[in-house]
């Protein structure tokens, strides 16, 4: 058995099995359901074009009346600030998916796989900061973060950003871990392998599908967030959803949509370049919630 | 083994993160709205008195001095404004802004920035908010947490409330601004400059620019704008769901409450005081019936109110409404170079005035680059820097420095500015200013506002 088939044996319906029904009424359900999502992801984004083509577009214009390059033109000027937020935020995002994956992936494995005294706790606790309003925790991080000297700093924000980003990764990698089979780990051993050597060719292979949802989760939430952003950062660390706030507060369409369109793209760049990972025909997706 | 290990990493991993995330929640404290003002009776600019006038159209940064007998400002005893401009050079002023506007954005990022870079080796970092309560809560918040120094606000762009708000709690460093060597530019008898929304500005904040209330319509649809309170009811009832504006205390909802209140209750001077309980029980009533007489024949019959300004501008874009109501003279001519308001967009004052006001700099009273940021805010009150932000191309705003002080060739040259299509005349708009008032009574008024007027 490879260790692809050891990891799909928990699945309900193989893959094998979902090939087989052919054309079924199924197949055309699924089809129309992933058209669905296709354009209602996508629908949303056609206004934002052409907002940002537009000059004057008044109701009830269906099309703009006039055109301009305004918004893209100070979108990639200088002055806007637009190249170095993008930056800013690419690296945080990076950095903090990295780390998340580095506690996830230890701590999924705990979870998913050991009973412990206390075990309920500490899931509950895994669990606090999705319940929590990030407001209010934030505004006494902040106070200790001034303290620390991390307050507005790239290093403060990224130590921030771990606390929304966290509880999905663990999550993840629990249920990941809850449908991994550890006797293959001690095979390898068995054989002679040293435990560096069985993490490589046998557990990381095996949660490689978790870990690159996990981390398409932390990319996105770690990309979406303003008000930690905000106020560990203080301002000086500026990242794209800074941007686009004052504008979508300053009522100007035009840049605020465009400014959407430089938000988004990266984000659904990742999804993309991630997605043969989300078919949901890889093992280790096992199911959520199942810690 | 290997399990335990994974295990226990984990755990210690997580734990303290959790804990983290469940610390402390200290209040935020509650801080005001932004914008506000102050202005004085009607002053014509012509009158001002005339101060030495230095020979030089633009003086170079070398030869700039502090106005004589200035008081160097704290830290700096004994010391002249070139002592200043040396210690400036080479820090980065980070300079917290209300960051919705591209143009404004633009002007400072790089008119501003390179003249500061080139002539004094100053580097500025413009850091955009969203609202100025951000750097209020901000400078506050180290003030609770012990960062007396080397905080990461050097200067602001603020008035009003805010301004009040920062110097009650001390936020804020100074006297400095009467040290500045372009200071005498500014007609600090005016009291609408030397006071920021009736409270006295004292050198903790320096001019930037100037606001005043105009009207804006759509001259196809309203041949002939009503310019008086009263017309302007009247035209109301003749045109039902045609007329409204933004919900105080969207200050913008909240200023043109107050023309209505300063019509209805018999003038603005009986208010001008210390807030006054008894007065405003009294007097505001009658507002308040004015308000509520002409709610039925507004958009949407007065059940609801644009939330800010910004919802006002897109009902007057989509031609919902006819009136718009703003703080910008230039605003409607910013309007439609953007696309956003029709070619046939003008503006109007009252005959009886609009409400006019000064928005400044200030610097926070841990700012760890002083230097930097006097020096920032004695080039925004340059006649250069002031002439450029009031071309209507850059942005338009008026003026805080008062042209009557400056040289001739420099009078002649902010003579000579044209205005936006939309844009009143400078004259027209100066002898048409009214003050604001104290904020306890912007705040009384707002209140009784939603008391008396939106939950009636």
């Amino acid at each position: 058995m490879t260790l692809e088939q050891a990891a799909t044996r928990d699945l309900a319906i193989p893959p094998s099995q979902i090939a087989e029904t052919g054309w079924g009424w199924g197949q055309v359900a699924r089809w129309l359901v992933v058209v669905g999502i296709i354009v209602g992801v996508l629908l949303p984004f056609i206004p934002l074009a052409v907002w940002s083509f537009s000059h004057r577009w008044y109701f009830p214009a269906l099309i703009p009346t006039q055109w301009s390059m305004r918004a893209w033109h100070y979108v990639f000027s200088p002055g806007s600030q637009v190249p170095k937020a993008l930056g800013y935020s690419t690296v945080i995002a990076l950095v903090v998916t990295l780390l998340s994956i580095l506690i996830g992936i230890p701590a999924g494995r705990a979870m998913g796989l050991h009973r412990f005294r206390g075990k309920t706790l500490v899931e509950f606790l895994i669990l606090a900061p999705t319940i929590v309003p990030t407001i209010a925790v934030a505004m006494g991080i902040h106070v200790a973060f001034i303290k620390y000297g991390l307050a507005d700093t790239l290093l403060g924000v990224i130590l921030v950003h771990l606390i929304p980003v966290t509880p999905y990764m663990v999550m993840i990698m629990s249920s990941v871990f809850a449908n991994y089979d550890p006797e293959y780990e001690e095979q390898a051993r068995t054989l002679g392998a040293n435990p560096v050597r069985t993490f490589i060719y046998v557990t990381f292979p095996a949660i490689l599908p978790g870990i690159v949802v996990g981390g398409l989760f932390s990319f996105i939430i770690s990309w979406s967030q303003y008000v930690l952003t905000l106020l560990i950062g203080g301002g000086r660390v500026i990242t794209l959803p800074l941007l686009l706030f004052s504008f979508a507060g300053s009522g100007d369409n035009p840049i605020t949509a465009a400014l959407s369109i430089v938000f988004v793209a990266p984000a659904v760049i990742f999804l993309i370049v991630t997605s043969r990972y989300l078919t949901g025909e890889n093992a280790a997706i096992g199911g959520f919630g199942k810690i | 083994m290997t399990r335990k290990l994974f295990a226990l990493l984990g755990l210690l991993i997580i734990v303290p993160l959790v804990l983290g995330a469940c610390g402390p929640t200290p209040t935020p404290t509650e801080a005001p709205k932004t914008e506000a003002p102050t202005e004085a009776p009607t002053e014509a600019a012509t009158e001002a008195p005339a101060t030495e006038q230095p020979t030089e159209a633009a003086p170079a940064a070398a030869e700039e001095m502090a106005p004589e007998g200035a008081t160097p400002p704290p830290g700096y005893e004994g010391k002249t404004w070139a002592d200043i401009v040396a210690e400036a050079e080479g820090q980065t002023v980070n300079w917290y802004m209300w960051g919705g506007s591209d143009t404004i954005n633009a002007w400072v990022t790089g008119y501003v920035a390179d003249n500061l870079k080139e002539r004094y080796g100053v580097n500025l970092n413009m850091v955009p908010v969203s609202d100025a309560t951000e750097f209020v809560n901000k400078v506050l918040g180290e003030k609770q947490a012990g960062k007396d120094t080397d905080g990461s606000v050097d200067i602001m762009w603020i008035n009003g409330e805010n301004f009040r708000t920062m110097r009650q709690a001390d936020l804020l460093y100074g006297p400095w601004s009467l040290f500045l060597p372009n200071t005498v530019y500014v007609n600090w008898e005016d009291a609408s400059v030397s006071n920021d929304f009736g409270f006295p500005v004292e050198g903790y904040e320096s001019p930037y620019g100037k606001a005043q209330v105009v009207m804006i319509y759509d001259s196809a649809k309203v041949p002939e704008p009503p310019t008086t309170i009263d017309a302007l009811i009247e035209w109301i009832k003749a045109n039902p769901g045609k007329f409204t504006y933004p919900a105080p205390p969207d200050f913008t909802g909240s200023v043109f409450v107050r023309h209505i209140c300063y019509w209805a209750t018999g003038g603005y001077e009986q208010f001008l005081g210390e807030f006054d309980q008894e007065l405003f029980d009294e007097k505001m009533p009658a507002c308040w019936e004015a308000l509520n007489d002409i709610e039925p024949y507004l958009w949407r019959e007065g059940q609801t109110y644009p939330e800010n300004h910004t919802r006002l501008q897109d009902l007057f874009a989509n031609g919902e409404v006819y009136f718009d109501v703003s703080y910008g003279p230039a605003n409607a001519s910013n309007m439609i170079k953007q696309g956003k308001y029709p070619e046939t967009t003008r503006t109007f004052v009252f005959d009886t005035g609009t409400i006019a006001n000064t928005h400044y700099v200030a610097i926070a009273y841990n700012s760890p680059h002083k230097a930097g940021a006097m020096v920032l805010a004695n080039f925004l009150l340059s006649p250069e820097a002031q002439l450029s932000k009031a071309h209507p191309d850059v942005w338009g705003d008026l003026p805080a420095i008062d042209p009557a002080l400056l040289p001739a060739d420099w009078q002649q040259k902010f003579n000579e500015l044209p205005r936006g299509v939309a844009t009143l005349p400078s004259d027209v708009l100066a002898a048409h200013r009214l003050p604001e008032l104290q904020s306890p009574w912007l705040i009384a008024i707002e209140k009784g506002w939603e008391e008396n007027v939106l939950q009636k």
